[in-house]
């Protein structure tokens, strides 16, 4: 087979149009791993919740029962009902309060209320808990937590204090899980929970459960009145469907599908425009060949098999490389990925890789084909004049133009070169546009990502908080106060303000309270945040209208205004104990919150409806140039053991989003840059005569670089001035897209983004696109002996 | 004699071994000379003149033209004495298809930053001394062979080189343009332009040349003084 003279001529037709190939396969390799990449990550996007549910055998439905009224054989009963296909269970289970110490940074924390489950080990027919980090409890005393449990980040080795239960056991962190649906914020052994559980607290059970039918929230609630029509009446505590897990989960999703989706099609499009530029570049510029072939008795169908194979071997190669450089790359970015969805882990699935694959192959097999056929169907005589046909009249008049212009000869011969091949320009034109519109794209987002980050961490406006909870979960737990003394919220909020006013550093602060309330329209109700003071600083941004002034005015979020019909200028009712205020919505602020809705007023806005309202909270703003962590551990110490200091910090997950941003923009331009390249190989390729020539009546190597370079300057200046506006409007398209998906509007400061000197060097891009890919085939071009090249054709 | 050129043991041996191109060639050419190089196809005469223009370097020996060592130049000092000292012709024309014949000849002056109006009275000035002014503004696939050639040589001469190099200017045209081309170079000649022209035509050398150089298999064999 070696010895077929088809394969020798595609053999020897590689191996001398080298670079030619590993452009091809470079192009090919480069495109598929963007590809791969980008639909891994709207495949992925698109079902995370699903993949990780079916992964660790998720409970369609967690329920809690009284321990004291369901014996355990009456709860192992449920199991074999038949609506139930798996359960797991009984699990002991509590909720405890608990502080943490981090050492050396800040004072005790406390956390919020967190559900603790009793478990021998994280796997089982159902909710099989992911284990991030170190390993399962194996004795009383060590915890495994949840990687989403509420408050700061907990790291292995790390200590809890129970609090509000006998002796204040503490428990050591042993590893870090996660539960699909949040079953637990911590898993300790069996044994310990009765120990945990506050005085006189009535033993729970937790049960969990995999239904044979589930696929809606009615199968769900059937299937649980099912459980519960198994047991004592009353002793079913409560339950939580897996499909509320599952709508929290994409609601923080979906805001990043529109941009992933965005970049992903970026790159689908300038993948397949720049293999086909180059593949079919690559047979057109061998038109000559064929006509060699011809002349010495190939048939049409053998030269068609010839060049189809030379690409076909390139594309090959490019294509395996392609996919195991998309798969590595996968490992990081979708790694992190799989942190910003909560979700365990995603990879690019293998189908993803078959098809991109497949879908790349076959792309090139077309792009080839189709002028290799045109080829085969040439006469020998055509095929070699169409090889050195003189080039067309356009590019006759744009050298005429362009020679009278009062630039150096180099520049103008190479800015005329475009107008030869109209048609190799516009692809390339198209390529190298792509490229600087994801660029564009790419600043605008992250310069808006950053900003959201700002805004929504408040790390920017109010880096510290002073946390009172201590306070309220005393005053819930009913702790006895003495008769006749202060109120001791009151005692201890005036002991903050002091130290606050005290500690140098402190700009200004404000209490901030927050309440659950009713609002009529808004099934789950509305958050309220009320500030006692003014808090126009505190880093809300306004989407339309202002911040409040004084009492009976409010701001809401987005999703308060579309849930309530109303609009800014309007009232709303707010509602709590029976009791009712009507507020006027004065400015709608950016606080996607997760699809909840919240509403911002003074303080004194609530007097009527909250009357027992304490804050919960100081927040803190800081004089410039105060470090929060330094100004954090100053303060831990002065306020004392029982209040929590806390800082708003960078969310890591804006931060691995960044990187994918990055990551992407830069595959993107790179393939640009292969394009440019590959269109200056074959230019080269096809003037390496003429080069010749300007060589030897005294064309400097500097100047044919400049000459070579400026060939595709002026399209890249193009690209870059049309990226602009491209880049612009994709920014201002994709942007409220996030935000609708977010249930939120988009604050002017988030869509503003573009200063104009990040213009000005944006739209040089196209440019430094068009250099960088130019570079190196110019420099290969200033290299060619002179004589060689006038005995090239 | 004040000499213009001066090759010493030249040697150019092309990558792919076998016998050199050129081998071990010492010659010399005065200011104002006229000299012919002939020998058979493949003797290495396109080679020498390459070699001469600065078109290719020398396996070993030394090549000097003017005050220049040519064989040693960077390729920026080569471009820049191919642009200054020396012009060149060729039997195939080499000019740009997609340019005019005014902006072909051109070139050189604009390469080396000549004042545009400068370069342009030139090439105006050469166009009318060869006679093909009124073709100023055609493109060269237009001319024939013989027209192409006066342009040809009109590009050679616009930054007015101290040498002449035509390899087989008159190959590609038919008797009686080839002798019109060979009149105009003795023309050139006399008013003192030094020349070196390969040719295969004994007739033109006998007539055109003032000294006749033959290479045989890359060596010089004889040299006729006068013609
Ligand atoms: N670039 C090159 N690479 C390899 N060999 C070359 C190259 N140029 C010339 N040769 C070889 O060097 C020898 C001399 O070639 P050259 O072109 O100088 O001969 P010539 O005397 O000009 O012939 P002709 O009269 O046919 O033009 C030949 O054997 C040729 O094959
Ligand atoms: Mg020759």
């Amino acid at each position: 087979m070696s010895g077929h003279p088809v394969l020798r001529a595609a053999r020897s037709g590689v191996t001398g149009r080298r670079v030619q190939a590993a452009v091809i396969g470079l192009v090919v390799g480069v495109s598929t791993a963007a590809s791969a990449l980008a639909l891994g990550l709207i495949i992925d996007a698109n079902a995370p919740f699903d993949h990780a549910f079916a992964a660790q055998q998720g409970a369609h439905a967690t329920t809690t029962v009284d321990g004291s009224k369901a014996t355990a054989a009456q709860l192992s009963a449920t199991a074999r009902l038949p609506q139930v296909a798996a359960a797991a269970g009984p699990f002991p289970e509590t909720i405890v309060t608990a502080q943490v110490t981090i050492p050396g940074v800040l004072g005790s924390l406390h956390l919020p209320p967190v559900t603790l489950a009793g478990r021998a080990s994280p796997g089982g027919p159902v909710d099989d808990i992911a284990l991030d980090r170190g390993r399962w409890a194996q004795r009383p005393g060590e915890i495994v937590v949840s990687r989403d449990m509420p408050g700061p980040t907990l790291q292995v080795g790390q200590r809890i204090t129970i609090t509000g239960t006998r002796g204040t056991p503490s428990l050591t962190v042993v590893g870090i899980g996660k539960s699909i649906t949040d079953s637990a914020d911590g898993w300790v052994v069996p044994g310990e929970v009765a120990a945990l559980r506050a005085p006189g607290a009535s033993p729970a059970e937790q049960m969990l459960y995999r239904f044979r039918s589930a696929g809606s929230p009615g199968a769900v609630s059937s299937d649980v009145a099912a459980v519960r029509a198994a047991l004592p009446p009353g002793s079913l505590l409560g339950s939580q469907s897996y499909l509320t897990v599952k709508l929290q989960a994409t609601s923080s999703i979906a805001p990043w599908v529109p941009f992933i989706v965005a970049f992903a099609l970026i790159g689908l499009v300038m993948s397949v425009l720049i293999v086909v530029n180059v593949v079919s570049g690559a047979v057109v510029a061998g038109y000559r060949r064929i006509g060699v072939l011809r002349s010495i008795g190939f048939t049409p169908g053998q030269v068609v098999a010839v060049y189809v194979w030379q690409v076909a071997v390139c594309a090959v190669a490019g294509c395996l490389g392609g996919v195991l450089l998309g798969n590595l790359l996968s490992v990081p970015l979708l790694g992190q990925t799989a942190r910003v969805f909560g979700v365990g882990s995603l990879a690019i699935p293998v189908w993803v890789d078959v098809a991109v694959a497949a879908g790349m192959l076959a792309l090139t097999g077309i792009a080839a084909l189709l002028p290799a056929l045109r080829a085969g169907r040439l006469s020998a005589v055509q095929a070699i004049a169409t090889g050195r046909a003189p080039r067309p009249d356009h590019g006759y008049a744009a050298h005429r133009l362009l020679g009278r212009a009062r630039l150096p000869r180099p520049l103008t011969v190479g800015l005329a070169a475009p107008f030869a091949r109209p048609a190799r320009t516009l692809v390339t034109l198209v390529a190298i546009l792509l490229g600087a519109t994801a660029a564009t794209f790419a600043a605008g987002l992250s310069t808006s990502l950053d900003r959201a980050e700002l805004d929504l961490s408040h790390s920017g406006s109010e880096p510290v908080q002073v946390d009172l909870g201590a306070g309220l979960v005393k005053a819930k737990l009913g702790a006895p106060r003495p008769p006749g003394t202060e109120e001791p919220a009151a005692v201890q909020q005036r002991a903050v303000e002091a130290a606050l006013r005290a500690q140098p550093g402190t700009l200004r602060y404000v209490a901030e309270a927050d309440a659950q309330v009713a609002v009529p329209g808004i099934p789950g109700g509305a958050w309220v945040r009320a500030f006692r003071g003014d808090a126009s600083w505190t880093g809300y941004a306004v989407i339309t209208g202002r911040w409040y002034h004084g009492p009976g005015e409010a701001d809401v979020n987005t999703y308060f205004l579309t849930a309530t019909g109303t609009s800014v200028g309007g009232t709303a009712a707010i509602t709590s104990g029976g009791k009712r205020v009507m507020v006027r919505i004065v400015g709608e602020i950016f606080d996607p919150e997760n699809g909840t809705a919240s509403v911002l007023t003074d303080f004194r806005t609530l007097a009527g409806v909250l009357p027992g309202l304490t804050p919960r909270q100081y927040d803190v703003a800081l004089r410039p140039g105060v470090n929060a962590g330094r100004y954090a551990s100053a303060l831990g110490p002065v306020l004392g053991q029982d209040l929590g200091v806390s800082l708003n910090g960078t969310d890591p997950l804006f931060v691995s989003l960044l990187a994918l941003v990055s990551a992407l923009t830069v595959l993107l331009m790179l393939v640009a840059g292969l394009g440019v390249l590959n269109t200056v190989v074959l230019t080269t390729r096809e003037r390496a005569h003429d080069l010749g020539v300007f060589k030897a009546v005294g064309m400097t190597p500097r100047q044919t670089i400049a000459m070579v370079v400026s060939s595709v300057a002026g399209i890249g200046l193009v690209a870059g001035l049309i990226a602009i506006p491209a880049g612009i409007s994709v920014h201002d398209y994709v942007l409220p897209a996030m935000g609708h998906a977010a249930l939120t509007g988009i604050p002017p400061s988030l869509l503003d983004v573009y200063q104009p000197w990040e213009l000005a060097l944006l739209a040089l891009s196209g440019i430094v696109i068009a250099a960088g890919g130019a570079l190196i085939p110019a420099g290969w071009a200033a290299r060619t002996r002179t004589a060689t090249a006038l005995r090239a054709e | 004699m004040n000499l213009l050129v001066q090759l010493s043991d030249v040697t150019k041996r092309y990558d792919g071994g076998g016998a050199p191109a050129v081998d071990n060639v010492s010659l010399e050419v005065g200011h104002g000379e006229s000299v012919a190089v002939m020998g058979p196809s493949g003797s290495g005469k396109s080679t020498l003149l390459n070699l001469i223009a600065g078109l290719d370097r020398p396996t070993s020996g030394s090549v000097h033209v003017g005050g220049d060592r040519v064989d040693k130049l960077s390729e920026t000092r080569l471009a820049r004495y191919r642009r200054g000292k020396v012009g060149m012709i060729f039997q195939f024309f080499n000019l740009l298809d997609d340019m005019t014949v005014a902006d072909n000849v051109l070139l050189p002056a604009q390469l080396a930053g000549v004042p545009a109006a400068r370069a342009r009275a030139r090439a105006a000035e050469l166009l009318a001394a060869l006679r093909i002014e009124r073709h100023r503004d055609a493109y060269p696939a237009r001319l024939s062979g013989g027209e192409r050639q006066r342009v040809a040589i009109a590009r050679a001469l616009v930054n007015r080189p101290a040498l002449l190099l035509a390899d087989e200017p008159t190959g590609a045209l038919d008797t009686a343009t080839g002798e019109e081309i060979g009149e105009l170079l003795l023309d050139l000649n006399s008013s003192g332009q030094t020349l070196v022209l390969v040719t295969h035509n004994p007739d033109l050398a006998a007539r055109y040349a003032s000294r006749v150089i033959r290479l045989v298999d890359g060596q010089v064999s004889t040299a006729t003084g006068a013609r």
